[in-house]
């Protein structure tokens, strides 16, 4: 399968590309698919092929619909917003390059080049390509993953951290909660209810954050409280080992060496209350 | 801080929630213990029909493997409080592990179709041969041990005295020949056995993961190494003992058996016979 690094294009001159977007007015509104066929030049990607959608909002039958809807920040994957399912898969946008995801030079029609923009489908979506991952950060409250410093008296200098540690922590410290893990995730299923969240299953990326801030001289303070969540409902147990989740990450985080360790302090921790009775 | 703003207390929480860690637990260990144990001794055992043919001792009788198998049967139906052993060592356990595997499967929306990779079929087919295996074990327990031979075609019923012309007889639907629904039967037990060779060696890896045995990509690997090599020996096992069973020839299985029995009736008088000589000197 041909690839494109970013600085070498496959194609050399502008080409067209059809784009069907699956758009949505707003919550409980009715889906739709939209298709446009949008002039590409070399090294464009999903975003700025959505500016000029969003500038020329008309459709391959030619008639003006409103402006596609979407999230981004950094664009230069580091802040996870534009998140979505391109041609299935869940990925960023921003650094999702046409000549890519759609290397064929034909021009659109059957067997043409063709990508499609759907939202992710774990969460409740805002409108079109816009979601709501509010689930997602509330399981990061869940966890508690924050290093316990409330600020108002100085603590003195750190503990020491070995270069070793700090490489493996520095891993986990990547996660931007894009969701891809979650989206591609067979146990995380969408929820559209806040009341269920509290005992739905977590997903990968909150895993590997207990794990992060388990290992944190400051932060294990609050392990023990961490592993009560991860070993009730919607945690670490939940996981049903599809290893999904570290095959789309984007940040490659190992989430499964996450869940593996998360699964270790559980067991632990089980014993320990077992015994202590508490 | 609004931490506890959705969490229930831990009294009105469902059955199922409050003992959540538990019972995940419970499910994985009673799959190893006694559930797995219980198939590695199980296909073993019944192999024997073709392994028991290297065995020269056992192959004076005709036939190794029949003669070996009806050994291993007796060994087993010797054992005290069999009925015990089978209802909490056995039924229950699988029928826990059953209720709460179909019950957690429930939990997970398979996408293979978006994303195909490799172990992703594999946390499908464990689901697969989760509900495949439930059905397999009812059927295989309830026409073997519990009698009802209206599933089995030719209506054969197993005998531990008869065990491996009965069995070969259940496979094949008729004491002397294949059928067309012996085929079918045969075939749901290569199925079906295979189904749990591949439900056993998979669930060992992942529950490695689940108990933090396996942490790093290198451990996982190695010991997914080591639960395909026991699958594989499982699956050599289960193949050998299905394909075994359903060539078997029950009429002439029938006739080592029945010369198995009269000399074990033989047996006493000529064990006891050295024992009332007098010793030469
Ligand atoms: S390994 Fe667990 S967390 Fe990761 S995708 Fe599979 S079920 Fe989800
Ligand atoms: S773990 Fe990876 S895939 Fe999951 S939210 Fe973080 S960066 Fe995204
Ligand atoms: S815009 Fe920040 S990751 Fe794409």
């Amino acid at each position: 399968m041909p690839t494109a690094t970013p600085n070498a294009p496959t194609s050399s001159r502008s080409r067209t590309v059809r784009f069907a977007i699956v758009r949505c007015d707003g919550p409980g509104k009715p889906e739709r698919t939209e298709l446009f066929d949008v002039p590409v030049e070399p090294g464009a990607n999903i975003i700025s092929c959505l500016q000029w959608i969003a500038a020329n909002p008309v459709t391959i039958e030619g008639v003006r619909t409103t402006p596609p809807t979407w999230d981004s920040g950094c664009l230069e994957e580091v802040c996870g917003s534009c998140t979505m399912n391109i041609n299935g898969r869940v990925r960023q946008a921003c650094s999702a390059l046409i000549d890519a995801v759609s290397p064929s030079t034909t021009p659109p029609g059957p067997g043409g080049a063709t990508i499609t923009l759907e939202p992710m489908r774990k969460f409740p979506v805002v409108r079109d390509l816009c979601v709501d991952r509010a689930r997602f950060f509330r399981n990061l409250e869940r966890i508690k993953a924050w290093v316990p410093v409330d600020g108002t008296y100085s603590l003195g200098a750190g503990p020491t951290e070995s270069p070793d540690h700090q490489a493996t922590r520095y891993a986990l410290s990547t996660c931007m909660t894009c969701g891809c893990c979650l989206e591609a995730c067979p146990q995380f299923l969408r929820e559209d209810k806040p009341e269920a969240w509290d005992t739905s299953f977590v997903g990968a990326a909150v895993i590997s954050q207990a794990v992060l801030f388990n290992d944190h001289p400051t932060g294990a303070t609050l392990k023990p409280q961490r592993l009560d969540v991860l070993s009730g409902p919607g945690g670490v147990n939940d996981c049903g080992n599809s290893q999904n989740c570290v095959k789309v990450c984007p940040k490659e985080i190992p989430l499964t060496e996450s869940i593996g360790a998360a699964g270790r302090q559980v067991t632990v921790h089980a014993v320990k209350k077992f015994f202590s009775g508490r | 801080m609004s931490e506890t703003a959705h969490e229930a207390p831990a009294k009105q929480q469902p059955f199922m929630q409050r003992h959540h860690f538990l019972l995940r637990r419970l499910h994985s260990l009673t799959g190893v213990m006694p559930i797995g144990v219980f198939l590695i001794n199980h296909l073993l055992t019944n192999s024997s029909v073709v392994w028991g043919m290297i065995d020269p001792k056992a192959g004076k009788t005709g036939h190794g493997g029949v003669a070996t198998f009806q050994h291993e049967v007796d060994f087993i139906h010797s054992l005290p409080y069999l009925i015990i052993i089978e209802i909490f060592g056995l039924w229950l356990p699988i029928a826990f592990h059953s209720v709460l595997g179909v019950y957690y499967a429930t939990t997970g929306r398979a996408n293979n179709a978006r994303y195909p990779f490799q172990d992703n079929w594999r946390y499908t087919l464990q689901r697969v041969s989760g509900y495949v295996g439930v059905l397999f074990i009812f059927y295989h327990v309830a026409t073997l041990r519990w009698g009802w031979t209206f599933l089995v075609p030719g209506g054969t019923r197993w005998s531990a005295e008869y065990a491996a012309s009965t069995l070969a007889q259940t496979l094949r639907g008729h004491a002397s020949g294949l059928t067309l629904a012996g085929v079918g039967v045969s075939l749901f037990y290569m199925a079906g056995v295979s189904l749990l060779v591949f439900h056993l060696a998979n669930g060992l890896w992942t529950a490695a993961i689940t108990w933090g045995l396996t942490v790093s990509r290198q451990a996982q690997r190695r010991w997914g190494y080591a639960c395909a090599g026991l699958g594989a020996a499982l699956m050599a096992m289960a193949w050998s003992a299905v394909i075994g069973f359903a060539t078997l020839d029950p009429v002439r299985a029938r006739l080592v058996e029945e010369s198995l029995r009269s000399a074990h009736r033989a047996e006493p008088a000529l064990t006891a016979a050295p024992d009332a000589a007098p010793r030469r000197p």
